[in-house]
């Protein structure tokens, strides 16, 4: 196995489009969720969510933004962003190999909630003929390919929540087992349809909204936390064999260690200590590190009842008596839930965690569930917490649970 | 029903295509390739989705050859003449280009 570095991060999110800004938002707890503005808004029992500042016209000429849903502007932004930070350029050879790795979970699905308002809403016999193509959940990944003339393997992954850290992790095996040399991995997602939102109220997952301020609506861990709130965003980083980085004089965030993916194959929605755990433990067993050298978490932490106790419970089982000492940090209280790129934000907040050496804050925790006892990190950023070495969690409906093990560079 | 003279339908499709392509009017002349003007197979469909809305006609699939602004100002005013007897036949400039 060849050792992994991560060269280029790009970020279309709801703290912000750069890898600065977006760490100083985690860093000082300030929160992208809000009230949500869109038509049909006042239906939803809660409107929240954390939306991204983004005009698609201000990145696409015309001819192409009429075929790009907004999952795969971000997509394509986001990417832009990693290739560009990570300064690389590629031979036509290269190009031949180079892989692209995209995690969704809902794919286009603004596109289709607009092409079935005439069938359905309207009543006519026709759909807009461009809504196969926006909606299909390999767009993303196949207009990062076509714009880059990358013509390696072009895959999408789309494990719910876990979609994204899968993306990184599928691509962090081929580069460290030597087919790729280069990747680009993340997710995308642009969730805040209104049937979406409705569909996600229906299974009782979304919190209420906070009395005092909309912003503090997601509460991981916390006693009285209510649920999550879809984010919307895309994040990607540039992944490269270490060889080819060092020869080539890269700036390297950090070293890609391992991931561990495994499944829960038991309930459809209820998550599993077993599965969680285990997924853990296998990052640990890919990246050949012991449970003892992992100095903090990031951690899935949605904020919803059923997942942030397994969580808990799960890392427990992994570390044993030290899991009360290594901090972990929900950032999902500040971006929402960005599901399919949920797991590819959080990874890229853990790099920037590492190199900062801060562990960044669960925000809004203010009396913690009983059943949630480690150290969240609440309140406030810990200067010089976050070690050298971190796990990203990221726990999925379906089952699929993925773990990244991420080292910062010496 | 009242009839459109040529100028008004090439007039209705010219703003549609400025308005939802964002095409520079200036390169819309009569014999202006739609290859040309970015409007591929998948173009046309859309073209085609926006002009049944505009016009409130509805085109039928039948396939038919149109290679330029001019051709397909013709085929739709044809169309609106025999509207609302029979759909016209789909004006698509040829097959999509697709495949799965």
């Amino acid at each position: 196995m060849r050792r992994v570095a991560v060269t280029g991060i790009g970020l279309v999110s709801p703290l912000g489009h750069d890898a600065k800004d977006v760490f100083e938002a985690a860093r000082a707890g300030r929160s992208g969720i809000h009230r949500l503005q869109i038509a049909g808004a006042h239906r939803l029992v809660a409107p929240l969510a954390a939306s991204v500042p983004f005009d698609g016209t201000e990145h696409f000429e015309p001819p192409q933004f009429r075929l790009l849903d907004r999952v795969s502007q971000f997509a394509v932004v986001a990417a832009r962003r990693a290739l560009a930070d990570a300064g690389c350029e590629l031979s036509q050879a290269e190009r031949e190999r180079a892989g692209v790795f995209v995690g969704t979970g809902m794919g286009g699905t603004l596109s289709i909630d607009d092409g079935y308002q005439t069938l359905y809403g309207e009543n006519s016999d026709r759909i807009k003929p461009m809504m196969i193509l926006k909606g299909m959940h390999n767009a993303p990944a196949a207009w990062i390919g076509i714009e880059n003339g990358w013509r390696g393997p072009n895959l999408t992954y789309s494990t719910a929540c876990s979609s994204s850290s899968v993306a990184i992790g599928e691509a962090w095996l081929r580069v460290a087992c030597g087919p790729l040399e280069i990747a680009i991995a993340g997710g995308s997602e642009a969730p805040l349809s209104l049937g979406s939102l409705k569909a996600w109220e229906a299974m009782h997952t979304l919190a209420s909204e906070d009395a005092t301020d909309p912003a503090r609506s997601c509460k991981p861990f916390s006693r009285s936390r209510s649920g999550m709130v879809l984010g919307e965003g895309a994040a990607f980083v540039v992944l490269e064999s270490w060889e080819r980085a060092v020869a080539r004089g890269a700036a390297i965030h950090g070293e890609l260690l391992g991931y561990g993916l495994t499944t829960d194959a038991g309930h459809i929605a209820r998550p599993s200590v077993d599965g969680q755990a285990a997924a853990m433990a296998a990052a640990l067993a890919a990246a050949g590190i012991a449970a003892d050298e992992v100095d903090a978490i990031n951690a899935h932490g949605t904020g919803t009842q059923a997942n942030d106790i397994a969580e808990t419970a799960a890392i427990k089982r992994v570390f044993g008596a030290r899991a009360g000492r290594i901090p972990i940090s929900a950032t999902k209280a500040l971006h929402g839930h960005l599901l399919g790129a949920a797991g590819a934000l959080e990874f890229v907040l853990s790099l920037l965690a590492l190199r900062h050496g801060v562990a960044l804050p669960t925000m809004h925790l203010d009396v913690p569930d009983p059943d949630c006892d480690l150290d969240y990190v609440a309140h406030g950023a810990r200067v010089g917490a976050a070690g050298r070495t971190m796990l990203s969690n990221s726990f999925a409906f379906g089952g699929t649970n993925a773990v990244l093990a991420v080292r910062a560079v010496d | 029903m009242t009839s459109l003279t040529l100028g008004d339908t090439e007039k209705r499709i010219r703003a549609l295509l400025v308005k939802d392509f964002k095409l520079d009017p200036i390169t819309l002349t009569r014999d202006a390739r739609l290859e040309d003007l970015g409007i591929d197979s998948i173009g046309m469909a859309e073209l085609i989705f926006n002009v049944e809305d505009e016009f409130g006609m509805k085109l039928s699939d039948v396939a038919v050859q149109l290679s330029t602004f001019g051709e397909v100002v013709q085929f739709i005013d044809e169309a609106m003449a025999h509207q609302p007897a029979a759909a016209a036949p789909h004006p698509l400039a040829r097959p999509l280009q697709t495949g799965t």
